[in-house]
């Protein structure tokens, strides 16, 4: 994974064409994109247990939703306790429609996009007027809400007992898991670019500037309320789109689900992986919900503990807030660096 | 945008900025009472006075960071508008031209250079939010064409070698450098520079008294330093505005300044009658 770590535009050189092809930064999200589709094919050769395929495309659809979360706090400096009930928002929308109502897969996702964006737009209004432990206690309380809303509404939503889903169906081809999990590949890729392109121009340099300053940013020309509102209509709608997708590769939802807990898991792959890093959104996420499940539990004795997977999580947050604050992709910078270092005292030397 | 009410202000002509009778009171403290002033077009303006004077107050109440309670901010726009500024959001007022600098450096120490000066731009990008996300032609050309202006900014400053350095960990004085190649992305027709020699050694200050007169003179913008420093604004300045406890004391070239009995003793305290 070391090499998906370089980021940002480096500067240009005159070394051959793959090199300098590699260095756009979009055929590297689309390389790493097919890197991931290949997975299923080790699944299918039995390299890796095909349960591991399950888990990973957990992954891929929490980095979707985190990368929502990453603009948020990330980059504008606005912290959300909510990201659950957008999730969950998305989940149970899309999977009632495509099952009861029996609507396109498609057209189920937007629409599950667009209700949550709205959501959002509204918090953003919100988010003007309280800051900092006030705006997470009340995306925490909207959070809750849609949760509550979740159980009573069970003609929609099936209430405890939960919605179920089948794997899309998409122009007519009902996907198989495998291709289910290509499917939130190309989601993610796209969520990826997307994110690149929003936070490299003039829309990202605005959310910098709010981090940065109020009041330089809105000297600067910032319209704080407008991009509070963006912000929060795109965190909710990633966090929709990962919702309907969860929907449709887990197949299965219930209100426990859309908690806290979730919610902050996610703050915690945006912590560890890398606040404004786009590729450490995703290893977050690998960290924060696969490692615990594919290593930590094959562990003897560690394994056998209740609850590991939060105590991992919450030593992990501890560690990288102590010595690596702008996440765990500062890592393979640091061993970079290192390793160049290596390079040119071995080279003094002989 | 300028509402109705706000347009149909008056402004002589070879003025920028007319503030009348400007007025502002915090609880029952008047922090600026009745200053009343003009700047003239390109011209280097000097607005002094002791600590606590109402300087940053005053220069608060025209970039519409506080509203006043009383009075008109009268500005020739840059695109040869006149209006009150008075009652505008605090965000409208860089497309106007008027753009500021800060006392305690506003930079983003995460981005680099060339990001933060492209900051100064914002207004003038117009791709929409969406045309940025799929980095449709308009938001990559606009991009491209600020960018090359930033270069530009940069260059004129004597840092654009940094442009791609993060600003966080750059010297304070790149800094300052930095915050001014912003002032300039903004098509500036009147900038506020809040202290700027504050925390710049002698051979800092005399440079940055000879970049204000470029900036002036190439991109022929009227600058209005609030400052400290005596020597950087009688060295610089055209013409000199000096308050005291919020009010108007006197206004003319450095020489009328230094001559002027009020000002003395607001600086120095009156002299003891014998």
């Amino acid at each position: 994974m070391d090499k998906i770590t370089v980021q940002g535009q480096t500067p240009p050189s005159n070394s051959n064409p793959a090199a300098r092809a590699f260095r756009n930064p979009y055929i590297r999200y689309i390389l790493f994109g097919v890197v991931i589709a290949l997975l299923p094919l080790l699944a299918k050769s039995g390299v890796m247990p095909s349960s591991f395929l399950v888990n990973l495309g957990g992954v891929l659809i929490y980095s979707i939703v985190a990368l929502g979360l990453n603009l948020l706090l990330g980059y504008s400096g606005l912290i959300s306790l909510g990201t659950a009930g957008f999730m969950g928002l998305g989940a149970y929308i899309s999977g009632y429609l495509s099952g009861t109502v029996g609507l396109p897969f498609l057209l189920t996702v937007l629409i599950a996009i667009a209700a949550a964006a709205v959501i959002g737009v509204l918090v953003g209004f919100v988010s003007l007027r309280v800051a900092g432990i006030y705006l997470a206690i009340a995306t925490l309380c909207v959070s809750e809400i849609l949760r509550k809303t979740f159980e009573e509404l069970d003609q929609f939503t099936g209430g405890f007992s939960g919605l179920t889903a089948g794997y899309p169906t998409l122009f007519g081809f009902k996907l198989s898991r495998e291709a289910t999990f290509v499917l939130l590949t190309a989601a993610l890729v796209l969520v990826m670019m997307l994110t690149h392109n929003l936070v490299n121009g003039q829309m990202g340099r605005a959310l910098h500037a709010m981090r940065g300053s109020e009041v330089a940013a809105q000297a600067m020309g910032v319209y704080l309320l407008k991009y509070r509102l963006i912000v929060f209509a795109i965190a909710s709608a990633y966090a929709a789109l990962g919702g309907a997708l969860y929907m449709h590769f887990i197949k299965f939802s219930y209100p426990a689900v859309w908690i806290l807990t979730l919610s902050l898991n996610i703050l915690a792959v945006v912590v560890i992986g890398g606040l404004r890093s786009i590729y450490g959104t995703v290893i977050g996420a690998l960290i924060v919900f696969a490692v615990p499940d594919l290593l930590l539990k094959r562990i003897p004795v560690i394994g056998g503990i209740d609850g590991i997977a939060y105590i991992f999580t919450g030593v992990l947050i501890i560690l990288v807030v102590m010595f690596y604050p702008s996440g765990v992709v500062g890592i393979g910078h640091d061993i970079k660096r290192l390793i160049s270092r290596g390079r040119k005292g071995g080279a003094g030397n002989g | 945008m300028a509402k109705a009410t706000h347009s149909g202000a008056a402004l002589a002509d070879g003025l920028v900025l007319d503030i009348h009778d400007l007025s502002i009171q915090f609880g029952g403290l008047k922090a600026v009472e009745a200053l009343s002033f003009h700047v003239k077009e390109q011209e280097i303006f000097g607005l002094i006075g002791p600590n606590g004077a109402g300087k940053t107050t005053a220069f608060n109440c025209i970039t519409q960071f506080y509203h006043p309670d009383r009075g008109q901010v009268v500005f020739r726009a840059r695109d040869g508008r006149v209006l009150d500024l008075v009652g505008l959001p605090v965000h409208d007022i860089i497309r106007l031209g008027l753009v500021r600098t800060f006392q305690n450096v506003e930079v983003i120490k995460e981005l680099t250079l060339i990001d933060n000066v492209l900051i100064g731009a914002h207004t003038d990008f117009k791709a929409t939010i969406l045309e940025q996300a799929l980095r449709l032609p308009r938001a990559r050309r606009e991009e491209r064409e600020m960018r090359a202006k930033a270069v530009r900014a940069l260059e004129f400053m004597g840092i654009a070698h940094l442009k791609d350095a993060p600003a966080g960990g750059q010297p304070y004085g790149v800094l300052k450098k930095v915050e001014m190649a912003r002032t300039l992305m903004a098509q500036p027709k009147l900038i506020i520079l809040d202290e700027p020699a504050a925390g710049l050694n002698d051979s800092e200050t005399a440079e940055l008294a000879e970049t204000i007169r470029r900036m002036r003179d190439e991109y022929r913008c009227t600058i209005l330093l609030v400052e400290h420093d005596m020597r950087l604004v009688m060295n610089i300045c055209d013409r000199i505005c000096a308050i005291s406890f919020g009010q108007f004391l006197a206004c003319g070239t450095p020489g009328e300044i230094q001559g002027n009995k009020l000002v003395q003793e607001a600086y120095l305290g009156e002299e003891e009658p014998e």
